[in-house]
């Protein structure tokens, strides 16, 4: 599939710019014929010609970008491949053209689809709540016991005029109990429904999250701003900045202990994650406001259980920020070619924080390698999510079982890597570890999450994950897809389902 | 003719006196239990012409009754009429599976109990 946008747009604000490509070519200096290429998408666009038709056109660059539609495309796949949509392969053939002609519509039947899936989810959710809550099973039960028994009674009552007075006294004191605990589970009843939290958590405000973050490329500049004035005040104070964070953490421990939620018998917090969670905590007070603008500002988090995940996200991000200042960071990240464990030393933080770290190394300028980013269990439920213009990370079905981030789950501790073709031609360095989350005890199954990095494989050379794969040998490069439904390699023996739009 | 007798296994005391009271009036004689492991003991014991049987006892459930009835061989051709709730369509299929011969929905009329009970029994 076509995977550029950016002629239909150029042709779309040239004409609302009333400019004939004869105009607009002579005004940046290239034939009429090369901008109709250009146009219907048949030359690639970038780089100092980009930037001379946007001057040209009266607009910014980022507005010929078509990084943020692609998002919507794939979004779009997924709706077209959804069993209970079921598009056809004509609207597969169709959704680039058509979101690049209405990216306002495409939106809108995108927020449609997010609303569907929560609305459908909502419904669920209570079905299975009615159908299976224990306190309501039992409820029922006892209601229609009591019921039995009064009307059991009172037939008997009605229909015998020769009852002793002794068997007329117990049949009515029957009557009068039953109804009695009759009265009493009804009303149990009817709390229950008044009391029941019977809300339904959004199933796509982590969605509505995951765009709020990708719109800003995953990189919060004022955010920054709080980790490196850490670094320098540290730094004129002469001590490390570790020590001094520790220092930090102590004091407001003091002042406020936060308890984590301990499990019996099991292992206590470590140290790294204490940290986090406690700078974490600081930033509400550090950072609060500008994460507070940062959602608020935002039109992707309208709904309030959006503007919650987002905040806390950010508080998270702050923390990291603290830990890891960025450029610090960024240049131990090249020093060490991205090896996480070297990081995870180095900073004193976990795997996970130091690889979701990388993912935010976006910095106008100073850019790290590119990396999507995805966490997911063993269930293969994804939690945590971040994709590239060219790699979207599947949102409402699993991903490619080729990835790695669940090969990792066979030898956890240990890095699972490989380089992934896509259908598109695109390909990544994928790598991932399965590693051990939250408190862990004999007695309970262990918590293994799955954390994987993949970037562009043209950077892959920058990457220490890279090292020992011989990448001039194609079989060294497994051809993988996002996700089944969207898939189009027929035969491969991995599939778990068809493919609903090829 | 002998009453045809009739053993009623319900935890419900109220219920089980109604029942007692108008299978009694009806002409049949009546033994009840409270749960599973008494309505195994008085099985063992005696001989009914029908079992009355509530699916949810405290322990031994009514599913555990009728599975060692219909696998003892004096037993398995017993009519079991079972007590359901409305709504509880799973339980009367696992029932019906079993060997259940009829079934009764709470809450039941007198007369349903007594006509079931009859034309099971041949009375």
């Amino acid at each position: 599939m076509d995977r550029n946008l950016t002629g239909r747009k150029i042709r779309t604000h040239r004409r609302a710019a009333s400019l004939t490509q004869g105009q607009l070519a002579s005004r940046v200096g290239i034939s009429p014929s090369y901008l109709n290429l250009i146009e219907a998408n048949k030359r690639p666009i970038a780089g100092g010609l980009l930037d001379r038709i946007a001057v040209a056109l009266g607009i910014s660059r980022t507005e010929l970008d078509d990084t943020s539609e692609w998002r919507i495309v794939d979004a779009l796949n997924e709706l077209i491949a959804d069993p209970e949509i079921a598009g056809s392969s004509e609207h597969s053939r169709t959704v680039a053209d058509f979101v690049g002609r209405n990216p306002e519509w495409a939106d809108l039947v995108l927020k449609l689809y997010r609303a569907f899936i929560d609305r459908n989810q909502a419904v669920l959710a209570l079905a299975d709540r009615l159908s299976r809550d224990p306190f309501l099973g039992e409820s029922v039960h006892r209601i229609l016991t009591n019921v039995t028994a009064i009307r059991s009674a009172s037939e008997i009552l009605e229909k015998n005029d020769d009852l002793s007075d002794a068997q007329r006294r117990r049949f009515l004191s029957i009557v009068a109990a039953d109804s009695e605990r009759l009265s009493t589970a009804a009303r149990s009843l009817a709390e229950f429904f008044d009391n029941a939290d019977m809300r339904v958590r959004s199933g796509t405000a982590m969605e509505h999250v995951d765009t709020f973050i990708f719109e800003s490329n995953n990189h919060f500049a004022e955010l920054e701003q709080l980790g490196e004035g850490f670094l320098r005040r540290n730094a004129r104070s002469g001590a490390s900045h570790h020590a001094l964070i520790e220092m930090m953490v102590a004091d407001h421990e003091k002042a406020a202990p936060s308890p984590a939620a301990g499990v019996p018998g099991a292992t206590p917090e470590t140290a790294r994650s204490r940290r986090f969670r406690i700078l974490k905590a600081m930033s509400a007070t550090l950072a609060g406001d500008k994460v507070s603008r940062l959602v608020h500002a935002s039109p992707s988090l309208a709904s309030e259980a959006a503007r919650t995940l987002a905040t806390s996200a950010l508080h998270a991000y702050a923390a990291a920020a603290v830990l890891m200042p960025y450029e610090p960071f960024l240049a131990a990240a090249e020093r060490w070619r991205y090896d996480l464990d070297a990081l995870s030393s180095q900073f004193d933080v976990s795997y996970e924080q130091a690889a979701h770290r990388l993912a935010t190394l976006r910095r106008p300028g100073a850019e790290g390698v590119h990396f999507a980013f995805m966490r997911s269990d063993p269930s293969g439920y994804v939690t945590k999510r971040l994709s590239l213009p060219r790699l979207p990370l599947p949102r409402y079905s699993n991903a490619c079982p080729l990835w790695v981030i669940y090969s990792a789950f066979q030898n956890a501790g240990a890095t699972a890597r490989a380089f992934g073709a896509l259908p598109s031609g695109d390909r990544f360095l994928f790598f991932a570890r399965a590693v051990e989350k939250g408190p862990q005890a004999v007695t309970f199954p262990r918590h293994l999450l799955s954390i994987m990095l993949a970037c562009p494989a043209p950077e892959a050379g920058r990457v220490v994950y890279a090292d020992g794969i011989d990448q001039s040998n194609p079989q060294t490069t497994v051809p993988v897809g996002t996700t089944c439904r969207l898939c189009p390699r027929e035969n491969c023996g991995h599939r778990q389902e068809a493919a609903l739009v090829i | 003719m002998s009453k045809a007798r009739v053993l009623i296994v319900e935890d419900e005391p109220n219920i089980v006196e109604s029942l007692s009271f108008i299978l009694g009036r009806a002409g049949f004689d009546i033994e009840t239990a409270v749960d599973g492991a008494e309505a195994l003991q008085r099985l063992r014991r005696q001989v009914y012409s029908a079992l009355i049987l509530d699916l949810m006892l405290p322990g031994i459930n009514g599913f555990d009754v009728l599975r060692s009835v219909r696998s003892d061989g004096e037993l398995k051709d017993m009519p079991v009429i079972v007590l359901t709730a409305k709504g509880q369509a799973a339980d009367r299929q696992a029932a019906e599976a079993i060997g259940a011969t009829a079934f009764i929905t709470k809450p039941f009329s007198n007369a349903e109990i007594v006509q079931r009970v009859s034309e099971l029994t041949g009375g």
